[in-house]
């Protein structure tokens, strides 16, 4: 598949490189390494979620056959590796600070990979077997012998914040580890009290997974001469991954080497270090061997980090005429058994008030601690959660107080000039025009047509309903990155970046950048990511920081390559640098005809001798940069349903999205992401849950027969439109894309789910939106009459 | 998954001998439950015998007024049969909906039956249609086939060879799936037989059974309108995070009319 350099140019949608090798098999992912004389290694987990460790007798399972070590939490403790090095929240300027309301320090306990004297969650590691086979390896793993004293447990979000809740940490004074007052209470009290309305709302976000198609794996090598670790594992990048897993070894960073090629998927679940990948490192050091890990699926909804579950009770304050005055409420953010990960928290509540005019807001946040898999961002950490309640809230307020949704919206939504527009919490929205993408996303979804489409549904015994959610995106992540740009002579040019393609296309829409910027061949563009001897920098793949960082530092790497090539040509053509000018590869000689390719100019920087010092060498730059404003993506989906009132059932019938990209660099691949994050937040809405037994802790949706996925046949077929009004905080204009999809796809589902009942009463239905949640909405609202249910 | 024997025997009286050699071996048919439940190490056996290699377990035929489908017949070739098709529509229709396409391609009839899963839809047609099991020891009517959760009449050394199914006047399937396995949730069988009317339901409760009111009720009208009223107790259904034994009932009632609609609009 060729293609010329023209159509593989920023805007384009090119066809994504790394498609063949992918769907042909030829993908390399974490499990397809395997390395000579390696061994297995096989976790045993906990089977309970709340228990004090008794004791772990490993005799029986050292001699079953095949097995070379069975590891506990006292040798880990012995050989000295540390806790992980948890940061809970990634530290970037234009968030909000969080902290305890009271003035103490957050709560935080130490982790280590493998239990120490007490276990947390159903699943956490308490020793790993080494054996020569996987099979051994589980052989040995139901020979270990431990004893457990059980204890209480607690999983539900608001059941953990209690104060006589089962306490997890006997440090602590109760599972809550923070406890924050976020906005103006006084302000938000003055719009409450002259309010002409309050529309209450209160909620579960519930916990999801990320389910990535690639199930984690990991093998590791030592070498005793060098003290050198490689790491072989998938995740969101290399040098996070390389420091994680340092830290955890207690070893100079420089010792640990961490590589990968493809990932499939990340979602924020392979955003951050595991367990496992820790122990097959030091296993290989204690048994001299390379060793692998590779997940079941039954782990990975054991054991990955998951996302979501967010208790929510929010009020919205409004005037006779429907303008907002104040919203304000509380959050309760579920980081699971350790302190790990509080950012959802925040980058949820910090925009609570959404693209809304809100002159004031106040919102208590708090993180609890539970059995429970610890949660990590996943897919739009925290903001399709705050965006659901957002909209659940206007619609209820329409509702309740007698206005249209639709001019409810028109109303408060900020207008062109009022931006930039810092919100309660001190958000600064950049730019972008909300109304016209909001018009547009109802236009696209016919939403003049809707009562027609809902009439002839009656006829058919259909419930239809249509909702309607904007939204906005807080895109801050990691703020640096570096990227790195070499011309090589043979006509191929290399950007070492520290972003790793999890599926996103970056072979090609980074290509893309280098293509238009530097006139070469996209073919012969190639993305180094996955290798931290090669990489050295680099904040990974998450928080829609791909793109927005990556394209800063390949243009600021390009255009040094064009001004040190610009007087190496001069030189090489007898000329001033001037009178140069560089255009689709070339090098330029104002009227006169003459030029020299980049290549060229390339191969003369290392082959001339008599060049100055400073355009000697190899034709490369590259670029270190800290952003530290944030990204505003933003958009409005409308969504409409047909429910089937006698079971409950849902189907999607129409769903229709405008998001705002800023500049789309490959549109093709912008849709591609945001017909995938659709997907994920319909399965959040409709179908997925991490369910936990609240009585033992259990997990009772682990596998794919109890945890409901999106099919494609759960999903009609996308209208997604691109906006493109470009961001004036970002030198090239754009707005992250990867998350946009999901973050307003909660809200706009549910929304169309009420509407559609709303002929019955129903004034809400939990997610997810199972029929049978349907069925009692129904029945619950048509009490105490309920013949009519079953007309 | 543990280590086991493997045995591939070409006729039926092999399988046999094999079986009654080794006492723990198990017969497996199309493995679409078998060999996950191994993979997971959840169950153990020194030894596997494959049906795969007996032919004559394969096929479909007619018998008269009855529908003859060999144990090893995979639920595609049910569901793409012609003479399935003119015979009982409704049970192409429920072999159409059996899981996916590579279950529908693997899967048996046998080994479904055999297993015995309260959520598969062939219980549902077996019992509801009325048929007979046939194995190699002997004729066993559905009503005395299933017998409990995973449980049935066979014998350990009794393998399924066939299934028989009277044809019907009219029959119809509806079901609910669950949304993760995408098993019934609820799935009701409903044939008017030269017996008399029989309405089997599946999903619901520990095994498929019959709802002996909904017969009575559509033996004197085969209408929909004949079941207003008539309910199955939640008393004893399934509940789990999927459903609640409530919800199961009410579905039970929704769906046994949507099949006496189908077995309406289309009669055999």
């Amino acid at each position: 598949m060729s293609q010329t350099a023209r159509s593989s140019r920023i805007g384009e949608p090119v066809r994504r490189k790394e498609d063949l090798r992918l769907v042909t098999g030829k993908g390399c992912f974490s499990d397809d390494v395997s390395l000579p004389r390696q061994v297995f290694a096989v976790m045993v987990r906990s089977t309970h979620a709340h228990a004090r460790i008794l004791d772990v007798d490993t005799r029986k399972a050292l001699a079953s056959p095949g097995v070379l070590a069975v590891l506990t939490g006292r040798d880990l403790l012995a050989d000295g590796l540390k806790p992980f090095p948890h940061k809970p929240f990634t530290s970037h300027p234009a968030d909000i600070a969080m902290v305890n309301s009271d003035g103490t320090p957050l709560f935080s306990a130490p982790q280590y990979p493998l239990a120490l004297g007490k276990v947390r969650y159903v699943g956490e590691i308490v020793a790993m077997v080494v054996a020569t086979t996987v099979a051994a390896a589980k052989d040995g793993a139901e020979l270990v012998d431990i004893g457990y004293a059980e204890l209480p447990a607690v999983t539900n979000t608001v059941a953990a914040a209690r104060p006589d809740a089962t306490r997890l940490w006997d440090e602590a004074r109760s599972n809550v580890c923070l406890d924050a007052d976020t906005g103006d209470r006084k302000g938000t009290e003055a719009g409450f009290a002259r309010a002409a309305h309050v529309v209450r709302f209160e909620t579960w976000v519930q916990r999801v997974t990320g389910v990535p198609m690639e199930p984690r794996a990991a093998v590791c090598e030592y070498d005793a001469v060098t003290q050198r670790y490689t790491l072989h594992a998938g995740s969101g990048g290399a040098v996070r991954l390389k420091q994680e897993l340092a830290a955890i070894l207690d070893v100079p960073a420089e010792n640990v080497r961490v590589l990968m090629q493809d990932v499939g998927g990340n979602f924020g679940t392979r955003g951050f270090i595991y367990p496992e990948f820790a122990l097959v490192a030091w296993a290989a050091r204690r048994v001299g061997r390379p060793v692998k890990w590779t997940c079941t699926r039954q782990e990975s909804f054991l054991s990955d980090y998951q996302g979501r579950d967010l208790a929510v009770e929010a009020e919205l304050a409004l005037d006779a005429d429907g303008n907002f005055l104040a919203m304000r409420g509380s959050n309760i953010g579920n980081a699971g058994a350790h302190t790990a990960n509080f950012s959802p928290l925040r980058k949820g509540v910090e925009i609570m008030s959404s693209i809304y005019r809100m002159p004031a807001a106040n919102f208590r946040a708090r993180t609890v601690l539970s059995n429970t898999m610890m949660t990590r961002p996943y897919r739009s950490a925290g903001r399709p959660e705050v965006m659901y309640v957002m909209e659940r809230l206007i619609d209820l307020a329409a509702r309740e107080c007698g206005f249209d949704r639709i001019e409810l919206r028109r109303r408060n939504l900020l207008s062109q000039a009022e931006l930039p527009y810092t919100n309660p919490w001190g958000m600064i929205y950049d730019s972008g025009a909300y109304h016209e993408v909001m018009e547009k996303a109802l236009k696209l979804g016919d939403w003049a047509g809707f009562a027609e489409r809902r009439a002839e549904a009656r006829s058919r015994g259909k419930c239809r309903g249509i909702g309607v959610a904007n939204y906005v995106d807080t895109a801050t992540g990691v703020p640096r990155e570096r990227g790195e740009v070499t011309v090589h002579p043979d006509g191929r040019v290399d950007v070492v970046i520290g972003i790793v393609s999890n599926g996103q296309g970056h072979e090609t829409s980074f290509a893309q950048l280098v293509t238009e910027w530097l006139g070469v061949p996209f073919e012969n563009v190639r993305i180094i990511a996955g290798d931290t001897d090669i990489v050295k920098v680099g904040g990974g793949t998450h928080g829609g920081r791909g793109m927005r960082l990556a394209s800063i530092v390949i243009w600021n790497s390009s255009r040094q390559i064009i001004e040190k090539g610009t007087r190496l040509a001069a030189l090489l053509l007898n000329s001033e640098p001037s009178e140069i000018e560089f255009k689709d590869g070339r090098f330029l000689l104002n009227g006169t005809g003459r030029s020299i390719g980049l290549f060229e100019v390339a191969a003369a920087g290392t082959q001339l001798k008599d060049l100055p010092d400073d355009l000697r060498g190899p034709l490369a730059a590259f670029s270190d940069e800290t952003v530290n404003v944030a990204g505003f993506p933003y958009g409005c989906h409308v969504c409409e349903v047909e429910i089937d009132p006698e079971l409950g059932t849902v189907e999607i019938v129409r769903y229709s999205a405008v998001d705002d990209v800023g500049r789309a660099v490959n549109p093709m691949i912008v849709h591609g992401q945001i017909h995938g994050g659709i997907a994920q937040g319909v399965g959040q809405a409709l179908l997925e849950q991490c369910f936990y037994d609240a009585a033992t802790g259990q997990l009772l949706s682990g596998s794919f027969m109890d945890y409901a996925m999106p099919r494609a046949d759960s999903l009609p077929f996308f209208k997604t439109e691109i906006s493109e009004v470009p961001s004036p905080t970002h030198p090239l204009g754009m707005r992250p894309a990867g998350e946009g999809g999901t973050t307003p796809a909660l809200g706009v589902v549910i929304n169309a789910v009420v509407d559609a009942l709303a002929g019955y009463g129903v004034k809400h239905v939990e997610m997810p939106a199972t029929p049978e949640r349907i069925w009692r909405a129904i029945r619950e609202a048509q009490t105490p009459s309920p013949a009519a249910a079953n007309r | 998954m543990y280590d086991f024997d493997y045995h591939r025997p070409a006729s039926l009286d092999d399988v046999a001998a094999i079986i009654s050699a080794h006492g723990d071996f198990k017969v497996l048919a199309g493995g679409m439950s078998l060999i996950p439940t191994l993979k997971l190490r959840l169950a153990r056996y020194s030894g596997l015998v494959d049906l795969g290699g007996v032919e004559s377990l394969k096929g479909i035929t007619r018998d008269g007024n009855a529908l003859v489908i060999g144990a090893m017949t995979p639920h595609a070739t049910v569901a793409t049969s012609p003479e399935v098709e003119r015979a009982i529509p409704a049970l192409a229709d429920l072999a159409r909906g059996i899981g996916d396409p590579l279950v529908r391609n693997r899967g048996t009839i046998g080994g479904s039956i055999a297993n015995a899963d309260p959520a598969a839809d062939y219980p549902a047609g077996v019992l509801g249609l009325g048929a007979t099991v046939w194995t190699n020891k002997r004729k066993i009517a559905a009503d005395d086939f299933f017998v409990g959760l995973f449980e049935t009449a066979l014998r350990p050394d009794e393998i399924i060879t066939a299934v028989s199914f009277p044809l019907a006047k009219a029959a119809g399937y509806a079901k609910l799936r669950q949304s993760a396995s995408r098993f019934a949730l609820v799935g009701v069988f409903v044939a008017k037989t030269a017996r008399g009317v029989r309405v089997a339901v599946t999903g619901a409760g520990p095994s498929v059974f019959r709802f002996r009111d909904a017969e009575a009720a559509l033996e004197k009208r085969f209408e929909t309108s004949a079941l207003d009223g008539i309910r199955v107790e939640a008393d004893g259904l399934n509940s789990d995070i999927h459903a609640s034994a409530e919800y199961r009932a009410h579905c039970v009632g929704v769906l046994t009319k949507r099949a006496v609609w189908a077995a309406r609009s289309n009669p055999a």
